[in-house]
């Protein structure tokens, strides 16, 4: 028996081994170091200065940080509320009216695959006010009163910017959805309906209790999604005009390789990381409430 | 042993193969490239004076590197790639010298656009894994690699190199790529000048004339605008071309030539001159004299692309971008002073600015590394080279090198520049004076901020003197 044992204990380090090295060399020795050069001041080229938490004391009075922190935290209620809810609905509807249902869940899914540089260069000449369609669109459709500046304008510049992002990665949430009501039982479904719940019924207590943990996968995957949110600010704005399109992500990249501060860069990326562990944790907490009821 | 424990080991087998194999090939170059310092050490014995000793110790590394099949390789990085103006001028050059010196280097081209290719120098900076040669800017832009020591004094370069000589440029355009010690870390290659293109035709259809006063400029605003045609096509996004046209204006003011040039040396930003033009600015946003949208109609190709798409009449251009403007829109172009702004005194009509604006620099480890320093030297040679400097120009550069170029080759909008710039003084640009990437970075987004009127001209100045404390 205790042999028997020994060698599983083997296997499972012989497999598990190439996984943890790979895995903390690319992963959590960057993060270790990352979070060793938030406690610096370094340019990138010559010594490292120990400065202690003196970056996270800089960013209590810096500005541009609490800005971008402000534009994050929009971007994530904005992701929540329009990719899980907008998700939820068009997979329920393609769930349950299955005419078409494959060509749809296609089409919804396609933005997804497109990489999101080409979507911010599509949305930038979209929003142009001189030759972009929004703008015209508006008025053929006799909204011209709401035609603007929408990458010019202060009012409409981080809205317009995170309109894209919000579009782009509903498919992927519609997809998870699909497959999460595809995998609860007919059965159950069934024996409600029988006992007298009627379609909304049978939504809200019988299969969105059943794909929780689904609904929960999303939700983390979005938050973290929005908090490590780059690529469409940068290729549309660089998060300009100052920083009104910027995320916390495009600020540590500006600071960290446009202004060659990565002692302070590094220290914007660990609040990343701060922030998504948080997040990730108030989830789990209330999945697990839900659990216990 | 049983077959999970055989698997098991393969796999850890398979990781240790990999990590090793990753990590053969630089050891096997470090022992081929001693070998060839051993070889070209042999070789310098023989020499019987110190001088000759280290030509012998240069040539003999690229030859016995050569001879032993392994060629020596040199990294050549630079943003001329796919898609730049200057590629097409650059690239087939660049193929000749390499077909030319293949028996003995292994010339390899790294490019990138020109975001990209600013990030990557920094990350391999921080990564001390510069390319050995490469196209890049100076002041703030290669200070920190000048601080850490990493760039060669190109008078180095210039003593060991048989065809190019300090004498061969024009004197003034070493002054961008001289830092605080003095010493020079660039080769200049490309000067540059900014034009102020108007559209004759659209001028002559509206029955007006040139705008010499901003009043004029306005009563030519308004005709435009009237017609639907966007006065001047300048936008700000990144900062340009709008932090170009900023210091144009700013050379307007009385004591400007002194502020730019102190700025180098620790001089101010925040200037009484500097309020009053952001001021100019904020007040040309208000007079509607840009397009309405000035993000995304910011950068220099979106700028240029009204201008050229003939809905815009007026813009401020770069010769960088001449490659970009059609024949046609070539000759209906004329290059006319910036309109003098209210209470500056310095007359725009005998001003320009012009500057050094790019260059190459040398990373000094491969320099000094005996079995790299020959070849190194050929691929700079290449780089400053006649040949390649007269091919540039017909791209639209103006050269810093002296060389011949034949006025009837190049463009007619480079011919009208020349023309233009004959009798212009010409003055310096804040991206070029101002000390440090982050300060130049500040100037780039306030100016976005002050043309959507999201900041203050005070703000504005003070947020990019905050930069220089």
């Amino acid at each position: 028996m205790k042999k028997t044992k020994k060698r599983d204990i083997g296997t499972i380090i012989g497999f598990l081994f190439p996984a943890v090295v790979l895995y903390s060399v690319f992963m959590i020795l960057p993060l270790l170091m990352t979070c060793y050069y938030s406690f610096t001041e370094w340019n990138g080229i010559t010594a490292k200065v120990f400065v202690g938490a003196a970056n996270y004391a800089d960013m209590l009075h810096d500005r541009k940080f609490w800005q971008t922190l402000q534009n994050t935290l929009i971007l994530v209620t904005f992701s929540l509320i329009f990719q899980i809810s907008f998700g939820l609905l068009i997979a329920y509807l393609l769930y349950i009216k299955t005419k078409g249902a494959k060509f749809f869940r296609t089409a919804y899914f396609l933005p997804v695959v497109i990489a999101p540089v080409a979507i911010g260069l599509m949305f930038s000449l979209f929003y142009n006010s001189e030759i972009g369609v929004f703008n015209k669109i508006l008025e053929s459709i006799g909204l011209g009163i709401l035609k603007t500046n929408w990458l010019s304008n202060p009012k409409t510049i981080l809205g317009a910017v995170m309109a894209p992002q919000i579009w782009q990665y509903i498919g992927l949430y519609i997809t998870i959805f699909l497959g999460a009501f595809q995998s609860v039982s007919g059965d159950i479904v069934e024996s409600a309906q029988i006992d007298g719940a009627n379609k909304s019924q049978t939504f809200w207590h019988i299969i969105i209790p059943d794909i929780r943990n689904f609904v929960f996968i999303s939700m983390i995957l979005c938050i973290t999604g929005s908090l490590k949110s780059f690529d469409h600010a940068w290729i549309m704005t660089k998060g300009g005009p100052g920083v009104r399109s910027a995320y916390l992500g495009v600020y540590m990249y500006k600071t960290s390789f446009v202004n060659s501060d990565f002692g302070y860069g590094s220290s914007l990326s660990i609040i990343i990381v701060v922030l998504s562990l948080i997040f990730s944790q108030v989830l789990s907490h209330i999945n697990d409430r839900f659990a216990d009821k | 042993m049983n077959s999970k424990k055989l698997i098991s080991l393969g796999l850890i087998a398979g990781m240790i193969i990999s990590v090793t194999g990753c990590g053969s090939s630089p050891a096997a170059s470090s022992t081929a490239a001693s070998s060839s310092a051993e070889a070209a050490t042999k070789a310098a014995e023989t020499a019987t004076t110190a001088a000759s000793a280290a030509a012998a110790v240069d040539a003999a590394s690229t030859k016995a590197a050569a001879d032993a099949g392994n060629k020596v390789k040199i990294v050549l990085a630079t943003n001329w790639g796919e898609g730049d103006s200057k590629y097409d001028y650059f690239y087939p050059k660049f193929q000749e010298f390499q077909k030319s010196v293949a028996d003995t280097i292994d010339v390899e081209l790294e490019t990138y656009t020109t975001e990209d290719y600013k990030t990557k120098i920094k990350t391999q900076t921080a990564s001390e894994d510069l390319p050995d040669v490469f196209t890049y800017w100076g002041g703030g832009m290669m200070k920190d690699m000048c601080d850490a020591g990493l760039l060669l004094d190109i008078d180095d370069y210039f003593a060991d190199s048989a065809t190019v000589k300090r004498d061969d440029f024009d004197p003034t355009s070493f002054q961008y790529y001289t830092a605080s010690d003095g010493k020079q870390y660039g080769v200049p290659i490309e000067s540059t000048r900014g034009v102020f293109l108007a559209n004759s035709e659209l001028f002559k259809k509206y029955n007006l004339e040139y705008p010499k006063t901003y009043d004029d400029l306005k009563k030519c605003a308004e005709v435009f605008k009237k017609n639907g045609i966007i006065p001047i096509a300048i936008g700000s996004n990144g900062g340009t071309p709008s932090e170009f046209f900023y210091s144009e204006i700013y050379n307007q003011y009385s004591g400007a030539e002194d502020e730019l040039n102190a700025m180098t040396s620790g001089g101010p930003f925040k200037t009484d001159n500097a309020v009053k033009v952001a001021q100019d600015l904020q007040d040309m946003v208000k007079d509607g004299m840009f397009p309405e949208d000035t993000v995304t109609n910011g950068g220099w190709g979106p700028s240029l692309q009204l201008y050229t798409d003939q809905k815009a009449a007026m813009t401020y251009t770069y010769p960088w971008m001449y490659e970009s403007i059609p024949e046609d829109i070539q000759k209906l172009s004329d290059i006319i002073p910036i309109p003098q702004m209210p209470g500056s005194s310095v007359d725009s009509s005998t001003i320009e600015a012009g500057f050094t604006v790019y260059g190459f620099l040398i990373n000094k480890a491969s320099f000094e590394d005996t079995a790299k320093h020959d070849a190194l030297v050929k691929v700079c040679d290449f780089l400053a080279s006649d040949d390649l400097t007269e091919n540039l120009v017909l791209s639209g550069m103006v050269p810093c090198k002296n060389v011949d170029t034949a006025y009837d080759k190049q463009k007619l909008i480079m011919q009208k520049t020349i023309d233009y710039a004959k009798d212009k003084k010409l003055v310096q640009v804040h991206y070029t004076k101002l000390p440090s990437n982050e300060a130049i970075s500040a100037m780039d987004s306030g100016l976005d901020e002050l043309f959507i009127n999201g900041i203050s001209p005070e703000d504005f100045v003070d947020e990019v003197q905050d930069t220089l404390k």
